[in-house]
């Protein structure tokens, strides 16, 4: 038997595909590969759509169980996990149309709109977390803006492949508090540098090496970030005087022009008036 | 250098006759761990030394000869880290090594440090490196030894149209005949076709993960492996 | 606080403000009491107006209009007024009047609450 490069290139391409026999499912095409798998779009053969299909080289370490019963708008269904007759595990959920995160965050997006996206992924934490379901690998490959412009966060509780670095906080056990550092990685990812101090500081306190100095809970986290849009101050900086007075002029901007005219006007018809 | 080791069992079921080389040293029956080791890494050693070390063909071969020997004398797998290094890349820096010293100690018997160069036979344009070469004979030899173990398994369970099938469409190298084509010369219908070429993949699958398990350490370095070939 | 009391106190207050900076003009400084009571008079209206408009349509912008044009317009009847007793002051009587009518007009839609007072 002559084995080619073709011909094994050809091979590797059709014998990845995973045995779906036995399932429910029928494979329709490959949309991704990530760290510990790849996901199929396939279809559901008994609810007639659509589903997600991924299924991982390595065993499932994560909840299904737990991760499954969480219902929030931000995360994505989980309708089924199992084994493969192959012997890989998968699991079916819910088919995301839409943008990655990494592909959105070269997009042209206001600060607002960046931030409600920061907001929703921080929301479906949270909710998690109340839940005690730890996300352990939230990185702007597991986010998804969807068409209507919903977001979603995806691959729950698995623990982080080696080398997503930047994303997975330094402690050994991953907790809540990893999460926060992700949470502020990701604030660091979606936001300019150069945007604002204060937001700079909230993704370093987030960021810190230290568990401790962190955001006790990604709900703090999100309420600073509430803090910095009504222009209040915010906990994880101490901003200079000058600053807080720039702030307290541009939220009460209106009223103070108004307060300049009224005296502008005074002096005005004071000085002008005929002697 | 007979690379059968062969697979037993005609009970339909798929033998799990090949131990990580973790269990194998672990057991101490490492010769036939060095069996599966030399049946899937003979070939890709000789090309390696060809390119990197431009020697003719006589001379790869007896130094590849001379590299598994060596390799079976000393404690090769118990020096063997798998948290440092694919067991890929252990062996292949290991035959650097010998190469190396067996290239000086020859210079030192040669008069005048005469060195023989042959043009190495190229089938295929290479402006790889040698390193490169190594992995691609490695994953053909790989799919190579795969291949054999499915066909002689198909054969024992009487599943020999089923590989012909195999055969003709995904052994083919240029036009590739359609399922219909398929169809009519083996006399079955097209979905038969789809199955058996869907079974034989998920089997093929199998034995080169079969294949891998003889020659990495772990579970885990064989998932990372898996993941390397299928990419 | 409702809307139309958060009117009626910065109304007063502003008039009373407004009224007493006639202190710099000599010419009206014996009449200051007058011009005080009557400017927070004119404060109260404007306000209870915006304050009730204020309950009705939440807009920062509508509101500092019709605060301006009430303002306006009750410093205008003033500056009318006080022509007829032949003291032409329509600039120095309406410009701050229709200044301060914006700025209660401002106050009455960024706080209190819609909601009548129940005591």
């Amino acid at each position: 038997m002559e084995v080619s490069d073709s011909i094994v290139d050809h091979l590797r391409q059709v014998a990845s595909l995973p045995d779906l026999s036995g399932t429910r499912y029928e494979l329709e095409a490959e949309i991704g590969r990530g760290g510990m798998g790849i996901v199929y779009a396939s279809r559901d053969r008994e609810l007639d759509r659509r589903v997600a299909l991924k299924v991982l080289d390595v065993p499932l370490i994560g909840e299904p169980q737990l991760i499954a019963r969480l219902e929030h708008p931000a995360i994505v269904p989980i309708y089924e996990a199992g084994v493969l007759p192959d012997g890989r595990a998968f699991y079916a959920m819910k088919l995301v149309g839409g943008t990655r995160l990494d592909d959105y965050a070269k997009g042209e997006y206001s600060l607002a709109e960046r931030l409600r996206v920061i907001r929703r992924v921080g929301e479906a934490l949270a909710f998690a977390h109340s839940r005690d379901v730890i996300h352990r690998d939230l990185k702007p490959q597991n986010v998804m803006i969807g068409e209507f412009g919903e977001v979603y966060v995806m691959d729950w509780g698995v623990e982080a492949v080696a080398g997503t670095a930047g994303f997975r906080a330094p402690e050994a056990t991953l907790g809540k508090l990893s999460d926060v550092y992700s949470l502020g990685a990701l604030l660091k990812y979606l936001v300019p540098e150069s945007s604002s101090p204060a937001l700079s500081a909230i993704a370093r306190k987030a960021t810190n090496a230290d568990g401790a100095d962190r955001y006790s809970s990604v709900t703090t986290f999100l309420a600073d970030i509430d803090r910095f849009e009504q222009g209040l101050a915010v906990e994880a900086w101490s901003e200079p005087i000058w600053h807080r007075l720039q702030r307290f002029a541009s939220r009460n901007a209106i009223l103070l022009w108004l307060l300049a005219a009224y005296t502008g006007v005074k002096f005005l018809l004071f000085f002008l008036r005929k002697p | 250098m007979d690379a059968d080791t062969a697979i037993g069992g005609r009970s339909g079921h798929f033998p799990t006759t090949h131990l990580s080389l973790l269990e194998a040293s672990a057991s101490g029956i490492s010769s036939a761990a060095m069996d599966q080791v030399i049946a899937l890494y003979w070939k890709p050693v000789y090309r390696f030394i060809r390119f990197k070390f431009q020697k003719n063909n006589e001379d790869a071969k007896d130094l590849t000869q001379g590299f598994f020997a060596s390799a079976m004398q000393r404690d090769f797998f118990s020096r063997f880290d798998p948290q440092k290094a694919s067991f890929r890349s252990y062996l292949r820096m290991a035959v650097e090594r010998y190469a190396a010293n067996e290239y000086a100690a020859a210079n030192r018997q040669k008069r005048g440090g005469e060195i023989q160069f042959e043009p190495v036979e190229e089938d295929h344009a290479t402006a790889e490196s040698p390193e490169a070469e190594f992995e691609r004979e490695w994953r053909r030899q790989l799919f190579f030894l795969a291949l054999d173990d499915l066909r002689c398994y198909c054969e024992d369970s009487s599943k020999q149209v089923t590989f012909e099938v195999f055969r003709d469409y995904d052994l083919c190298d240029d036009d590739r005949p359609s399922y219909s084509d398929l169809a009519v010369k083996y006399g079955i219908p097209e979905t038969t076709v789809t199955n058996y070429l869907a079974s034989t993949r998920r089997m093929l699958r199998q034995f080169v993960m079969e294949r891998l398990k003889g020659t990495t350490a772990d579970a885990k370095e064989l998932h990372q492996e898996m993941r390397r070939v299928w990419k | 606080m409702n809307k139309i009391v958060v009117g009626l106190i910065f109304g007063i207050v502003l008039g009373a403000v407004d009224g007493a900076t006639a202190l710099f003009y000599p010419e009206t400084r014996p009449l200051i009491a007058g011009i005080m009571v009557g400017s927070s008079f004119k404060g109260m209206l404007v306000g209870l107006l915006s304050g009730w408009f204020a309950r009705k349509v939440q807009s920062t912008g509508w509101g500092i209009v019709v605060g301006s044009v009430l303002g306006l317009l009750f410093a205008f009847i003033v500056a009318v007024m006080d022509a007829s007793q032949g003291k032409q002051h329509y600039l120095e009587i309406m410009l701050p009047g229709f200044i301060v009518g914006a700025i209660v007009g401002f106050l009455t839609q960024k706080m209190g609450t819609p909601a009548m007072a129940k005591s």
